[in-house]
């Protein structure tokens, strides 16, 4: 008698897996977002901070779906891929990298129904916009802290490419060091790309002969300038991406992160919603796409304070350029009571006083 | 230009030209018997890439460093099939291998990229440090060490046996080598599978001792330069050493220069390397007695 009711359980149970509708059918996605990098996403950099962003869009959307593509080179080859992700659905591509500009726009014409974030531009159009993260300013407390933690008053900073929106971070850096110790200098060392792995071990090895006991970066992964530093007990300072912390855990003080998820997110939610509006969007500490790395074990707890009161000034709108500013052949480059705002950080040519090194 | 920068430009450009010099030697090889390898780049990624990968996985870095050797030589003989086997064109076939050195580094390497590794333990070796200066001390790994008495092995090789004067036979003249009873094809091959051996190697030094990370592409030209520095040493393993240091040093030297202080934009700085291997390249063409092999760049058809 106990087996009937068995049987009919059973019974039931198969009738419900076979029938159709049931949980082995997907529900369509809210969203399908395609994202392009320029290099590998395991580079403690660049492209790592854009993939975490991308996480926590689609953590925070249930249900969304995300194709990727790394390593994919600033060319036409980018537009082919792109066009590809559209092809599988895409409705929202983001283009990460400076050099994809181009041909995501091109494809932003040709599909008026797909929407594209661009990383660094500055085209518009109704379906297109840019945003990045208003770096400048941010490096003023990177400065405060190598500028306490320095010994020998000898800052070191390796640059891909001297870009404006570069020559501008170090700029900031170095007035972030001076406005705690006056004697703190920083030397700069271009290594003609913002990738070459081999050229940054010898840049920051230069740096380190020279003196600097603290080293930076603009480059696209931090990795090798940090490893290279802890290998020869030099403190280091990241960027891009706060994962690089682990690689230098006795020399990591500080970093500069991009945290792309909020706004990842927002962009997201705005196409499901229909409401996107296309836009160049820039923001700094405070304003949700940057923030401050954890701090390492060397660095005590006043300089600690002392950096986040910093990061605090930044985030209620410090802006360090601001007049007079001498630069360091001594030619007055901002006047009294001026100052430089975002639109003009890919201006700059010269270095501020303090900056050993030649601009351009 | 004060001590601390001379050391410092030293020491960074013997760094640097270890792996320039390796993959130059191998150049050498191949093209004193006539084959000429565009692809060079390609081979030295494949040796950078399998050594990083293999490092990785086993935690060994002699083991990653061996892997890579035997990565190079294969991928190198399969070039020489290509070209002594089937007489394609050299050119043509190098860069091909070029970009299959790009792409299957670049295959190979992708799961390891940010995978930390330990790197070629560094040696300390007395009373070698830079004359009168700092500590007398070398603090480098063992293939730093080698590099030098590997040219002079393959100086040795090339000019005080009778395997190197066969090779350089077949690469002045096959015909005339078969004449006296060589084999071109088994020489080449042989010479081939040396010039991957430390194609490899080159390319593992880059990511094992140099920069202890991957990226795709990461070598940057270093093959082509390996191959204008056979030229710059006239196809001789001891001139070599100083083309490779000469250039390893000039790009140390610009970074350090950099670092101290030039008042030269930095992109002019950049340049010195290359400025230097052409003005090096355009003297060296003055001297109108080619020390090329005469056979070089030819497909042996074989006599009737």
């Amino acid at each position: 008698m106990v087996r009937i009711p068995l049987l009919a359980a059973a019974g039931a149970a198969l009738a419900a897996l076979l029938a159709p509708g049931s949980s082995v059918a997907q529900d369509k996605p809210p969203l399908t977002v395609g994202a392009i990098y320029v290099g590998s996403v395991n580079d403690y950099g660049y492209n790592r901070s854009m993939k975490d962003g991308l996480e926590e869009m689609k953590r925070n959307i249930p249900g969304l779906k995300l194709i990727e593509a790394e390593n994919l080179p600033e060319t036409a080859e980018s537009e082919r891929v792109m066009e590809g992700m559209i092809q599988q659905g895409a409705k929202l591509i983001f283009a990460t990298s400076f050099g994809h500009q181009q041909f995501a726009f091109n494809l932003a014409k040709t599909h008026p129904d797909v929407y594209f974030e661009h990383a660094g531009g500055w085209m518009q159009a109704p379906n297109f916009g840019n945003f990045f993260g208003a770096t400048q300013a941010a490096w003023f407390p990177m400065g405060v802290a190598a500028g306490k933690m320095t010994k020998s008053n000898t800052l070191g900073f390796v640059v891909g490419l001297p870009i404006g929106y570069a020559i501008g971070n170090v700029n900031a850096f170095e007035m972030g060091a001076r406005s705690v110790n006056p004697q703190a200098q920083t030397r700069v060392v271009v290594t003609g790309g913002w990738a070459d792995k081999a050229k940054e071990a010898a840049a920051a090895t230069a740096l380190i002969d020279q003196g600097a006991d603290v080293v930076t970066m603009h480059v696209d992964s931090p990795a090798t300038i940090v490893q290279n530093a802890e290998g020869r007990g030099i403190r280091s300072i990241g960027f891009q991406s706060i994962a690089a912390r682990q690689l230098a855990p006795k020399g990591w003080l500080t970093g500069l992160g991009f945290t792309w998820g909020p706004f990842m997110t927002e962009t997201a939610n705005s196409v499901i919603a229909g409401t996107f509006k296309p836009a160049m969007v820039r923001q700094g500490l405070g304003q949700g796409m940057m923030a401050i790395a954890p701090f390492g074990e060397a660095v005590p707890d006043e300089v600690r304070a002392l950096v986040t009161a910093a990061a605090d000034r930044v985030g209620k709108g410090f802006n360090p350029f601001t007049g007079p500013l001498v630069d360091n052949t001594g030619v007055e480059r901002i006047k009294g009571g001026e100052s430089w705002g975002g639109d003009k950080m890919g201006n700059f040519d010269w270095y501020v006083e303090g900056v050993i090194g030649k601009a351009k | 230009m004060s001590g601390a920068l001379v050391l410092g430009v030293v020491a960074s450009a013997v760094m640097s030209g270890t792996s320039l010099l390796y993959a130059t030697l191998g150049e050498i090889v191949g093209e004193r018997a006539g084959i000429v390898n565009l692809g060079l780049e390609g081979i030295m990624l494949i040796g950078a890439a399998t050594g990083f990968a293999v490092t990785a996985l086993t935690g060994q870095p002699y083991v990653g460093l061996a892997a890579a050797a035997t990565a190079g030589t294969a991928v190198n003989l399969i070039f020489a099939y290509l070209v002594v086997g089937r007489r394609a064109n050299q050119l043509a076939s190098g860069l091909t291998l070029m970009f299959f050195g790009l792409g299957l580094s670049a295959l190979e390497g992708r799961p390891f990229v940010g995978a930390l590794i330990a790197g070629l333990p560094k040696v300390r070796l007395p009373g070698l440090g830079p004359a009168g200066l700092g500590g007398g001390f070398m603090n480098d790994d063992i293939l730093v060490y080698l590099a030098v008495p590997t040219a002079l092995l393959i100086w040795w090789l090339l000019f005080r046996t009778t395997w190197g004067l066969r090779l350089r036979a077949v690469g002045e003249s096959p015909s005339a080598a078969v004449a006296a009873g060589l084999d071109p094809a088994r020489l080449q091959y042989q010479a081939l599978g040396l010039a991957g051996l430390f194609g490899g190697i080159a390319g593992a030094h880059l990511t094992l001792a140099l920069t202890l990370t991957w990226a795709e592409g990461m070598t940057a030209g270093r093959g082509f330069i390996a191959i204008a520095l056979v030229i710059f040493a006239k196809w001789n393993p001891l001139w070599a050493i100083a083309g490779a240091l000469l250039f390893g040093g000039a790009e140390s030297l610009q970074l350090q220069l950099q670092a101290a202080g030039a008042d030269v934009s930095p992109f002019v700085m950049n340049m010195i390397p290359y400025l230097l291997t052409l003005l090096v390249l355009i003297l060296w063409g003055w001297n109108r007695q080619s020390a090329a092999p005469a056979a070089l760049g030819r497909s042996f058809v074989g006599v009737e």
